[in-house]
């Protein structure tokens, strides 16, 4: 069987977590292996549930904000910018790549480009093959 | 440990749209298998009358302390099932909903299987959250009644009569001497050329005459305190140097040396849109309100000078005149605040090609309605401002400060609405008034969005109106006239057009009011005019409980529209203060005073002053009312001392980890 990516997805409630409904109520599709975990920011995106997915054998982890400047708390997508890329060397000193992390934003009204970035960043750790911690997890 | 939980799991068919995707059954047999789950069921309809009463059963029944309800997105029912769960008893904030329809059937229903996979997943990842979470208790606060009015336009006029009315005391606070707004100024209105002042006058008199409108004009909020249902304004009254004797007699006005042929002191009239001046005792346009005279103490002999004229204060045969008066403050304390405070018109004089501000023959639309005043400082008649004369040929520009290029500093980016149609209105009574001038309306793109525009605009057209497309290159001198260069995009031919006078439809902007709206922590869009909180569902709510935008404080809008909005957030300001008290969100910050060593990171990053730190108690301390729930704070807190409710770390990945892949085997 191919490989399919598992991928978890922290989203913010307004956009993101909205995106995603927007994509789903018109039947867009995504790979099923995206996993959402509603936050009420990314600004609460801790570095540490990135470290702990991949723990848990995520293959990827996606974090959906606003976009910079329309942020419901104002300024959360940015701490959350800052959180990850703290986040990032980290994941290449672990030989898990950084490119297996990836933040980007949708608004409540972009459920195409929430289904495309999906699709896109599956795509993407698809190429990269199942994360090395995966089968530690197992 | 504590006793275990008892969870139960409802599974929503949502009539074939999730049940025709996923294998509902093997879902419920798996829910069924988990820790602490007393109960899997499921139904057609989750949110139909039966669903809705099958969930109080089983919340009765079997004293559920956690439920998870498989169905829509969170957004559309989650309200209504936390709502039924509390009324069965159970604490609302123990039911969290799994999105298997919109997360699940529908983006994954070309693959049933994998689809009922993601489901199982989504279902634990709720059970897995639910186990962690801890019962909320929800505080009300109880809303004080009353409102204030920010700006009293006619946007603020309307919405405080329509409060007043109702039976809600309206505190109306205008910073400016008078009531009325920019409509005062307009003459006539489109698309009817109703009298601008016949329709605004009554309602400024029925505003100030209202039993339930107390009005404070010349007034400013300088600062707001917000505690629940209570927001205390702080207003201060500047001195008017004329107390309420004025019999409105204008002999001080008469007399006032400033602004005289021979005083070394002229002031432009505000109210005339610096085409007339005025004197330093002044009331800004006759059917003012109130009938209050007002001395401008800026330009006042008595205050330049050291006391030297008194020439206003003899001449008062009412003893009117007290130049000692101060500034006076006020505490206004209401439960509701509707921000009013209209707009601005844009200053082209940064718009060098065009010569406003260097060429006295380059006006505003704005400075055009005053000229077609019969009242106003030309009595009516479009003429010159260098001598006079009456123009002959008027070039009028649109789009001047809107619809600039996107990062452009010297201009706006959004399009202001209502120039299309203030320059069809002006242009047509010009045609009207004075049938052998010429008028042009250089366009870009003509916008007769309304009700009667369209008919307006064509109507403009049999009135001989002409219409060029295409924007100015410059606008020169050439000898008594001015020459407006533009190329005509239709017919691809350049126009140099001679004009006696040029009319920039100047952009509708912001007004100053940064003070205020950072007193009320209010945001603005990027366009610079008050944030809504939702631009399409929500236009006249703001982030803020309790706090309403109307009119062009909004962003740019014509009367009708300015009228409507004003409607609409009055009744939400009354739907408001009408319910007499209002819930607090307790999916907010939380403090564990043993791990917070009061090192003031959450304070820092919080942009809503929701946290500060307790200098006595050396603890941070959560201000409930303020905290929006982000959970920036618990990112950066280095002890793990402060989280957001419902947002814990360990209720946050009980839901990851639920759905990981080494959780979910297939």
């Amino acid at each position: 069987m191919s490989f399919e990516p598992a991928v978890a997805a922290f989203c913010c409630n307004w956009c993101g977590y909205s995106a995603a409904d927007q994509a789903g109520a018109a039947k867009l599709e995504y790979p099923a292996g995206v996993r959402i975990v509603r936050l009420q920011c990314t600004g609460m995106v801790d570095p540490y549930f990135v470290l702990r997915a991949f723990e848990r054998g995520y293959d990827g982890v996606l974090v959906v904000g606003c976009h910079f400047g329309s942020c419901h708390y104002k300024s959360g997508n940015h701490q959350a910018r800052e959180q990850l890329d703290r986040v990032a060397p980290m994941l290449q000193a672990l030989g898990i790549g950084q490119q297996r992390l990836l933040m980007t934003a949708a608004s409540a009204a972009e459920g195409p480009v929430f289904a495309a970035k999906a699709t896109e960043f599956v795509e993407l750790v698809k190429r990269l093959g199942p994360s090395p911690l995966r089968e530690v997890a197992r | 440990m504590t006793a275990p939980r008892k969870v139960g799991v409802f599974l929503c068919h949502c009539g074939g749209n999730i049940s025709d995707v996923v294998d509902v059954r093997a879902v419920r047999e798996f829910a069924e298998r988990q820790e602490e789950v007393v109960l899997a069921t499921d139904t057609r309809f989750m949110c139909s009358n039966e669903g809705v009463c099958r969930l109080q059963d089983e919340i009765r029944k079997r004293s559920l302390d956690g439920v998870v309800v498989a169905c829509c997105t969170p957004k559309m029912y989650e309200d209504l099932f936390r709502g039924k769960a509390a009324e069965a008893g159970m604490n609302p904030y123990l039911l969290e909903i799994a999105n298997v329809r919109e997360q699940c059937a529908y983006p994954h229903r070309h693959e049933p299987e994998k689809a009922t996979e993601k489901a199982k997943g989504l279902v634990l990842a709720q059970v897995e959250k639910v186990r962690k979470l801890r019962p909320l208790e929800t505080k009300t606060a109880a809303v004080a009644p009353g409102v204030a009015v920010i700006g009293a336009g006619i946007t603020g006029i309307h919405a405080s009569l329509l409060l007043a009315e109702l039976g809600h005391k309206v505190t109306l606070i205008e910073k400016s001497p008078t009531i009325g707004g920019n409509m005062a100024r307009l003459v006539k209105t489109f698309p009817t050329d109703d009298c601008a002042m016949c329709t605004l006058s009554p309602k400024m008199n029925e505003a100030y005459n209202h039993e339930n409108i107390e009005l404070l004009t010349y007034a400013e909020v300088t600062s707001a305190k917000r505690t629940p249902g209570r927001f205390t304004l702080t207003v201060t009254e500047k001195p008017r140097f004329v107390t309420d004797a004025c019999v409105g007699c204008n002999k001080c006005t008469e007399k006032c040396p400033v602004s005289t042929a021979k005083a070394p002191t002229q002031v432009p009239s505000e109210w005339e849109m610096g085409l007339a001046k005025r004197k330093a005792v002044y009331l800004p346009f006759p059917s003012a309100l109130p009938q209050l005279w007002t001395i401008d103490a800026d330009h006042c002999f008595y205050f330049q000078r050291g006391g030297k004229c008194r020439i206003c204060a003899m001449v008062c045969p009412a003893k009117a005149i007290d130049f000692t008066m101060a500034a006076k403050e006020r505490q206004v304390e209401v439960g509701a605040v509707i921000v009013a405070t209209g707009f601005q018109e844009y200053d082209p004089a940064p718009l060098k090609h065009l010569g406003f501000g260097r060429h006295p023959n380059v006006v505003t639309q704005m400075q055009v309605a005053r000229m077609l005043d019969s009242m106003g400082p030309t009595h009516g008649a479009v003429a010159r401002r260098s001598d006079g004369k009456p123009a002959t040929s008027v070039v009028m520009v649109q789009c001047v400060g809107s619809r600039g290029t996107p990062g452009d500093p010297l201009t706006h980016e959004y399009c202001s609405r209502v120039c299309c149609m203030v320059a069809v209105k002006h242009a047509s009574l010009i045609r009207k008034a004075q049938p052998d001038t010429e008028v042009y309306i250089l366009y870009n793109d003509l916008r007769a969005y309304g009700k009667g525009f369209e008919e307006y605009y064509t109507r403009s057209m049999t009135l001989g109106v002409k219409f060029v497309r295409g924007l100015p290159g410059s606008v020169r001198r050439e000898g008594e006239r001015l020459l407006v260069d533009v190329e005509d995009m239709l017919t691809g031919r350049r126009l140099e057009i001679p004009a006696d006078l040029v009319v920039l439809s100047a952009a509708m902007e912001p007004p100053p009011v940064d003070g205020l709206l950072a007193a009320l922590h209010l945001d603005k869009s990027p366009d610079g005019f008050v944030k809504e909180y939702h631009a399409k569902i929500n236009p006249t709510e703001t982030a803020i409980k309790g706090v309403y935008v109307a009119g062009c404080a909004q962003g740019p809008k014509d009367i009708t529209d300015s009228i409507s909005q004003a409607g609409a957030a009055a009744m939400s300001a009354a739907v408001f203060l009408g319910k007499g008290e209002m819930t607090l969100n307790p999916i907010v910050a939380e403090v564990d005073p043993a791990l917070c060593r009061a090192c003031d990171r959450c304070a820092e990053v919080c942009e809503f002053e929701g946290v500060r730190v307790d200098p006595e108690r050396l603890l941070a301390v959560v201000d409930e009312t303020a905290c929006e729930g982000c959970g920036k704070c618990a990112v950066v807190c280095p002890t793990g001392a402060i989280t957001v409710r419902q947002f814990r770390k360990e209720q946050v990945l009980a839901s990851l980890d639920a759905m990981a892949p080494m959780a979910v085997m297939p």
